[in-house]
C-alpha cells in the first residue's frame, strides 16, 4: 500500500501541492513566494519521479492495481519528470515577470500546478476514461492561463479560440473513443488494441474512429492544418503561461499520441503504410514542417515567431511518429529525446524573451531587440545559445535530438521524409540567426522606444537551469539516451 | 426493443449537426453550444453500444464523467467568453481580429 | 409494437384534436374588439415599459456556474452510495478524497468571495 503511494509519489506530489498552494493563497495575508512554492512542488515531482525510477518502478508489487487506469511504467515517469520540469522552469519564470508587469495573482500557479497534473496523468493514461479526464484537467487550467491577461484584448482573443478549438478537438477524439468502443467493446487502450489486432482496422466505423483520433490528436499537437489556434493563444497568453503551452501541454500530447498509436493502433496492420495511420501522419508532418517555417520567416513579432517555431518543431517530431511504425522502441526513443531537448531550449528562449522587456515595454518585435547584444549582453547571450539550441546547431543540445530523429527515420526507410525535415531545419535556422543579426548587427531606429532587460533572481535561475541542462544533453548525450531507451522499452519489440 | 443501431445513427447525425453548427456559426455561445451537442451525441452512443457489451458498463461510467467535464468546460468557458465580450462588447467571432498571420 | 404503444398514440390524437378544436372554435366563434388597451403585451393592467433584453447581473452568473459545477457532484455520489457496501473501505476512501478535493474548491470560492452576493 505504501509502495503503491510510492509509485505513484509524483503525482500526489504534484496534486495535493496544488491543493495546498490554493488554499495557502486563499487564506494567508502573505503576498509572494507563491512561485517558489510552486517551482518547490514542480522540482519535488521530478524528484519523486527519479527516486521511483531509480527504485525501480517493476519491482513495486501491486503495481497493476492502477491499471488500466493508470499505467504506472517508466514512460509515465519519464514524462512526470520532464512536464514536471517545464512547469517548474515556468513556475520560476512566472516569479519574475508576474509582478514585473503587474499580473501577480495568485491563482496563476494554482491553474498551472493543476494543469501540470492533468498533464501527468494524461501521459500515464491507458484508459479512454483517464485520457479525457487528464486532457481536459490540463486543457482547462491552459485555457484560464492564456486568458490570465484580462485587460488585454489580445489575450481574452487567444484564449478564446484556443477554448473553442481546444474543445472541439476533445469531441473529436472523444467521439473517435466512443466508436472504437462500439466496434471493439474496450475502453482501455490495451484492449482496443488486443480487438484491433484481430483485423478489425477493416471495419468503416473503426476507420472513422481512427480518423477523428487523429484529427484530435493533431489539434492538440498543434500540425498543421489544424495549428490555427497556436500562435494567436502563444502570443496573447503572458510569457511564462506560453513557454507552459510550449513546453508541457506539448510533451503531454506527444505522451498521448504515443500511447494511443502504439497501444490501441500497433497491430501489423493498424500500423502499416498500405492501411494505416502512418502516411497520413507523414503527410501531417510534411505541411507541418513547410508551412510552420515559411510562415514563421515572415513573422514581425518574436513571440509569435517562436510560436510557430514550436509548430515546426512538432512536426520534426511527427516525422519520429511516422518512424515508430518499424521499430516502435528506438523511434519513440528518440521522439522522447527530442522532446527532452526541445523543452529545456524552449524554457530557455522564453525565459531570455522575458529578460529582455520590463513593465509597459514587453520586448515581442525584433526592432524590440535591435542592439541589445551589445547594451545588455547579460540577457542577449542566452537567447542567442538557446536559439542556436532550437536551430540545431552543433554541439547543443538541440542537435543531438534532431539527429536522433532523422537517424531512426533513415533506417526505418523513410529517405525522402528525412530530406525534407533536414531542407527544413535549414530553413529554420533563418529566423533563428535573423534574432541573433538583430541582437548583435542592428542598432535601435532614432528616437525608437528602447527595450531595456529588467533583473530576476528567478528568471536567471530558470535560465541557468535550462543551460546547464541543454549543455549536459549536448556534451554527453549517451547517458540521457540510455534513459530514454528504458523509457521507451514499454512499447516492445 | 429499439435496434442499437437506432441511437448510433441519432448520435451521429447530432454529433454531424454539432460539428457544422461549430464550424458555420459565427455566434461564440452558438459554437459553445455545437460543442455540448457534440458532447452529448458522444454520450448518447456511449450509453447505446453500452448495450452491446452489456457485461460491464464501461460506456456509460465514461459517459458521467464526460457530463461533468463538459460542465466544468461550460464553465471555464462562459468565463472566457465573458473577458471577451467585457473588452470587445461583441460575441462574434469574425470580430476577434487583433491577431493575424 | 402497435399493441404496447397503440394506447399512447390514441390518447396523443385525442389530446391534439381536442387541443385544435379549442383553438379553432375560440378564433372563429368568439366576437372581437379590439382595442388599442387589448392589443398589450399584458402586464398587470399597467402601461408596459423597457425593452425586450432585461441586463442581468453578471453575479448571477457566477452563481449558476458554480451551481452548475457543484451540482454535478451528485453524478458520482448516487452510484457510490448504492454500493456503499460492496464498494468498502476504498470505496470510501476514494470518495472521501474525492469530497475533500470539492471542499477545498469550495473553500477556495468562499475565500475569494465568489459566493458573497453584495460587495
Amino acid at each position: 500500500m505504501l509502495l503503491q503511494a510510492f509509485a505513484i509519489s509524483p503525482l500526489l506530489m504534484v496534486g495535493i501541492g496544488a491543493m495546498l498552494l490554493m488554499m495557502a493563497e486563499a487564506f494567508s495575508k502573505v503576498r509572494g513566494g507563491l512561485a517558489l512554492g510552486a517551482a518547490a512542488v514542480c522540482f519535488a515531482g521530478v524528484a519523486c519521479a527519479a527516486g521511483v525510477w531509480m527504485y525501480g518502478v517493476e519491482t513495486i508489487p501491486g503495481i497493476d492495481a492502477f491499471s488500466p487506469w493508470l499505467r504506472v511504467d517508466r514512460f509515465s515517469l519519464f514524462f512526470d519528470a520532464l512536464l514536471c520540469l517545464g512547469a517548474g522552469l515556468s513556475c520560476l519564470m512566472a516569479g519574475g515577470y508576474l509582478p514585473e508587469h503587474n499580473l501577480d495573482r495568485g491563482e496563476f500557479y494554482s491553474l498551472l500546478l493543476l494543469s501540470t497534473f492533468g498533464a501527468m496523468i494524461l501521459s500515464a493514461a491507458g484508459d479512454v476514461l483517464t485520457l479525457f479526464l487528464g486532457l481536459e484537467t490540463m486543457s482547462l487550467g491552459v485555457y484560464c492561463l492564456a486568458a490570465f491577461r484580462r485587460a488585454s484584448a489580445r489575450s481574452s482573443e487567444g484564449a478564446l479560440k484556443y477554448f473553442l478549438l481546444g474543445s472541439f478537438a476533445a469531441a473529436l477524439l472523444l467521439y473517435g473513443f466512443a466508436l472504437l468502443y462500439g466496434v471493439t467493446g474496450h475502453t482501455d487502450l490495451q484492449g482496443i488494441g488486443d480487438a484491433m489486432a484481430k483485423g478489425n482496422i477493416r471495419n468503416p466505423m473503426a476507420i472513422m474512429g481512427l480518423v477523428l483520433i487523429l484529427v484530435g490528436l493533431a489539434f492538440k499537437v498543434s500540425a498543421v492544418p489544424f495549428h490555427m489556434w497556436t500562435p494567436d493563444a502563444y502570443e496573447g497568453a503572458p510569457t511564462p503561461a506560453t513557454n507552459f503551452m510550449a513546453v508541457a501541454v506539448k510533451g503531454a500530447a506527444f505522451a498521448m499520441m504515443l500511447r494511443v498509436l502504439l497501444t490501441a493502433f500497433g497491430d501489423p496492420r493498424s500500423a502499416s503504410w498500405a492501411s494505416g495511420w502512418p502516411p497520413a501522419l507523414a503527410w501531417i508532418a510534411v505541411i507541418t514542417m513547410t508551412v510552420a517555417n515559411l510562415v514563421a520567416g515572415r513573422q514581425e513579432s518574436v513571440k509569435r515567431m517562436l510560436a510557430y517555431s514550436s509548430v515546426a518543431h512538432a512536426g520534426y517530431i511527427l516525422v519520429g511518429m511516422v518512424a515508430t511504425m518499424h521499430s516502435a522502441t528506438q523511434a519513440s526513443a528518440g521522439v522522447l529525446f527530442y522532446l527532452l531537448t526541445y523543452t529545456v531550449s524552449t524554457a530557455g528562449a522564453f525565459g531570455a524573451l522575458i529578460l529582455c522587456g520590463r513593465r509597459g515595454a514587453e520586448a515581442v518585435t525584433y526592432e524590440d531587440l535591435a542592439g541589445i547584444g551589445r547594451r545588455h549582453p547579460a540577457a542577449a547571450l542566452p537567447f542567442a545559445f538557446f536559439l542556436l539550441s532550437l536551430a540545431g546547431v552543433p554541439p547543443t543540445a538541440g542537435f543531438f535530438g534532431k539527429w536522433f530523429v532523422f537517424r531512426s527515420a533513415m533506417e526505418g526507410g523513410f529517405y525522402w521524409l528525412t530530406i525534407i525535415a533536414f531542407i527544413n531545419s535549414v530553413i529554420g535556422a533563418y529566423y533563428y540567426l535573423r534574432v541573433l543579426v538583430f541582437m548583435y548587427m542592428r542598432e535601435p531606429a532614432a528616437g525608437a522606444p528602447v527595450a531595456t532587460p529588467m533583473r530576476s533572481g528567478y528568471v536567471t535561475a530558470a535560465l541557468i537551469l535550462s543551460a546547464v541542462l541543454v549543455i549536459a544533453l549536448g556534451l554527453t548525450p549517451t547517458k540521457s539516451l540510455s534513459v530514454v531507451f528504458q523509457a521507451a522499452a514499454i512499447f516492445g519489440g | 426493443m429499439i435496434p442499437v443501431e437506432y441511437y448510433v445513427g441519432l448520435s451521429a447525425i447530432l454529433f454531424l449537426i454539432g460539428g457544422i453548427g461549430f464550424l458555420v456559426r459565427r455566434n461564440v455561445l452558438v459554437a459553445l453550444m455545437s460543442i455540448e451537442v457534440m458532447l452529448n451525441a458522444t454520450n448518447l452512443a456511449l450509453v447505446a453500444f453500452n448495450r452491446q457489451h452489456a457485461q460491464v458498463h464501461t460506456g456509460q461510467v465514461l459517459s458521467f464523467f464526460v457530463i461533468a467535464v463538459a460542465a466544468a468546460e461550460a464553465a471555464v468557458g462562459l468565463a472566457i467568453v465573458l473577458s471577451f465580450f467585457r473588452l470587445k462588447r461583441t460575441v462574434r467571432s469574425d470580430e476577434a481580429d487583433l491577431l493575424r498571420n | 409494437m402497435f399493441a404496447t404503444y397503440g394506447p399512447m398514440f390514441l390518447m396523443m390524437l385525442v389530446a391534439i384534436t381536442l387541443a385544435s378544436l379549442f383553438f379553432i372554435g375560440a378564433s372563429t366563434l368568439g366576437k372581437k374588439k379590439p382595442t388599442p388597451e387589448k392589443m398589450m403585451p399584458f402586464e398587470c393592467g399597467s402601461d408596459s415599459s423597457g425593452g425586450r433584453h432585461l441586463k442581468l447581473s453578471v453575479k448571477f452568473y457566477l452563481t449558476a456556474i458554480l451551481f452548475v459545477v457543484f451540482d454535478i457532484e451528485a453524478v458520482f455520489i448516487y452510484p457510490w452510495a448504492i454500493h456503499f457496501k460492496t464498494l468498502g473501505w476504498v470505496g470510501f476512501f476514494s470518495m472521501t478524497g474525492f469530497l475533500v478535493t470539492i471542499v477545498v474548491g469550495l473553500l477556495y470560492c468562499w475565500k475569494k468571495g465568489a459566493l458573497e452576493w453584495e460587495k
